[in-house]
């Protein structure tokens, strides 16, 4: 049984990496942005959650608020901050994109004071058994959490005409804009989906911690990034499993070594390790 | 149909093509000839509003389209199948002629569809391959194909022969004949002469950005202007 539970705790975490992770390759693949500020959109995803569920009483209204607000941000990011900056090298985006996440960093410890802000009421402690294994309710929405955002994603991106256009424009931009397809719209859109997942990892992790605190976003923004280039850069599926190998692999370090190393520095030993020996990513293709 | 008045089109400063000239009726299809880095493909480029205009202006049934983006040049009957194909090739072969027939509406796709298997019965077997591991005649002919999903009264079309098997140089230069016949207006680039001066009805030649030679199909055959400017300048 331990070996279920430990695979299913990796699961569990692995698949907050993916919501987060899946979101920067999106951007990456349209855009070669590095978006480090998404975990800045993460962190303001928990807050809002936190903060409007204590406020209504309805989480289910938290985290759809933070969904929403933290979507337009998304957007207004790309607008405000990447925009003017297409034209240049990719490092000045990324520059910006670290000094974004700084700056929202500072700003929500000075918002929202830096000792971090829970739920008024313990949300989702209870567990739920599944024969000889028992799940916390909360890793359990975690869960179900993400394989519903990940498969409507992949519905959109497969089913519908807008996703056909949208894999189009990353594929081939100048193309795309020649059959007709609004690109720019679609980088909205991008951003929109991106920063819903980042939000609803937030407040899945605000759950799950019952805690937010203004740095909550520097682990999974340097684990996220690592784990998209580990996806083979740009490639949603390969994203995916890099995410839940590294969250198994967290799991059973833990056990195994965690009385040497924590659990984050678990996953880098093992991010840098795998990235020296196939720096090209665990799942690249040959081009 | 299409005009163009004194086009100088290029990149940045770089003038790939200067003050060109040329005409385009309903109906007709025309070769654009030259040697390598003559300028067709960024003339044909330029059409489709790819490659920034410098000066001069295209008309489009009459309307100056100069200034309109790629997508409305689209939506208003322009289609574009580009030198090297340009798939996209992580799209299956389905899904890129779902692009194609992106400014039309959902409900036009099928029927188009099946009007592209028609002209090529070859991608049927193909429609849920990625178009990324089509051969170079398939890959064309889906080009083709996704270009004529958008419903457009005029095809562009770069390197109609180039690097295909000649058995899929048939299969292609008989759609184009086939869509011609049916009324589509055709501008062509085109390698190989032979092939080409049955097929279209007036050819211009460019030779190092500027018009060379223009003329009609029958005049251009065998004409020692035409082959000299299409060689290059190799023999002059
Ligand atoms: N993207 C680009 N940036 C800068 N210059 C370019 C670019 N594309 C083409 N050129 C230049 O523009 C000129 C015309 O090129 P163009 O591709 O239009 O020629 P072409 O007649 O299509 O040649 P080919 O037969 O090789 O396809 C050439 O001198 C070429 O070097
Ligand atoms: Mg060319």
């Amino acid at each position: 049984m331990l070996h279920v539970e430990l695979v299913l705790q990796g699961l569990v975490n692995g698949s907050m990496y993916a919501v987060v992770a899946i979101g920067l390759t999106l951007i990456y693949g349209l855009l070669r942005i590095l978006h480090v500020a998404h975990a800045g959109l993460y962190t303001l995803g928990a807050y809002i959650t936190v903060l409007t569920t204590n406020a209504t009483g309805s989480l289910a209204l938290g985290i759809l608020a933070a969904m929403l607000v933290v979507g337009l941000c998304g957007m207004l990011v790309y607008r405000l901050l990447y925009e003017p900056m297409l034209e240049r090298p990719p490092y000045v985006a990324l520059i910006a994109s670290i000094g974004l996440f700084i700056c929202m960093e500072e700003s929500y410890r000075i918002v929202f004071g830096p000792y971090g802000s829970s739920f008024d009421m313990p949300r989702l402690g209870e567990r739920i058994a599944l024969g000889p294994i028992s799940i916390a309710a909360a890793d359990a929405a975690m869960l179900v959490g993400a394989i519903v955002l990940l498969t409507g994603l992949a519905m959109l991106m497969r089913r519908t005409r807008f996703g056909v256009a949208w894999r189009a424009t990353v594929t081939d931009p100048a193309m795309a804009r020649s059959f007709g397809i609004d690109t720019i719209k679609v980088r909205y859109v991008n951003f929109f989906i991106a920063s819903v997942f980042a939000a609803a990892a937030g407040s899945l992790v605000a759950v799950l911690n019952n805690l937010v605190e203004p740095t909550m976003g520097s682990v999974p923004s340097y684990k996220s990034l690592a784990i998209i280039v580990l996806g083979g850069l740009g490639q949603v599926g390969g994203t995916l499993a890099a995410a839940l190998l590294l969250g198994v692999i967290e799991a059973y370090g833990t056990i195994y070594a965690g009385a040497y190393l924590d659990r984050d520095a678990i996953a880098f030993i093992f991010l840098i390790v795998v990235l020296m020996i196939r720096p090209q990513g665990l799942f690249a293709r040959g081009s | 149909m299409l005009e163009l008045k004194g086009l100088t089109c290029g990149y940045g400063r770089f003038v790939a093509v200067r003050d060109l000239s040329f005409t385009v009726r309903r109906g007709e299809a025309m070769a654009v000839l030259g040697a390598n880095g003559a300028g067709k493909t960024s003339t044909l480029m330029a059409i489709a509003g790819q490659v920034a205009v410098q000066s001069g202006a295209i008309l489009f049934d009459g309307e100056d389209i100069t200034a309109l983006s790629p997508m409305a040049r689209c939506a208003r009957g322009l289609a574009l199948a580009p030198e090297g194909r340009r798939l996209f090739r992580d799209l299956t072969v389905r899904e890129n002629l779902v692009v194609g027939g992106y400014v039309r509406a959902a409900r036009a796709t099928a029927a188009n569809m099946d009007k592209v298997l028609a002209l090529f019965p070859r991608l049927e077997e193909r429609l849920d391959n990625l178009a990324g591991s089509l051969s170079g005649g398939e890959q064309q002919m889906a080009a083709i194909g996704r270009a004529m999903m958008a419903e457009p009264r005029l095809l562009l079309i770069d390197e109609v022969s180039l690097g295909l098997m000649p058995k899929n140089v048939d299969i292609c230069y008989e759609a184009l004949d086939a869509l011609r016949r049916a009324g589509l207006t055709i501008v062509l680039i085109e390698q190989s002469l032979e092939r080409v001066l049955d097929m279209v009805d007036h050819v211009c030649v460019l030779e190092s950005g500027s018009l060379a030679w223009a003329g009609t199909a029958a005049d251009a055959r065998g004409n020692p202007d035409v082959i000299r400017a299409y060689m290059g300048g190799v023999h002059g």
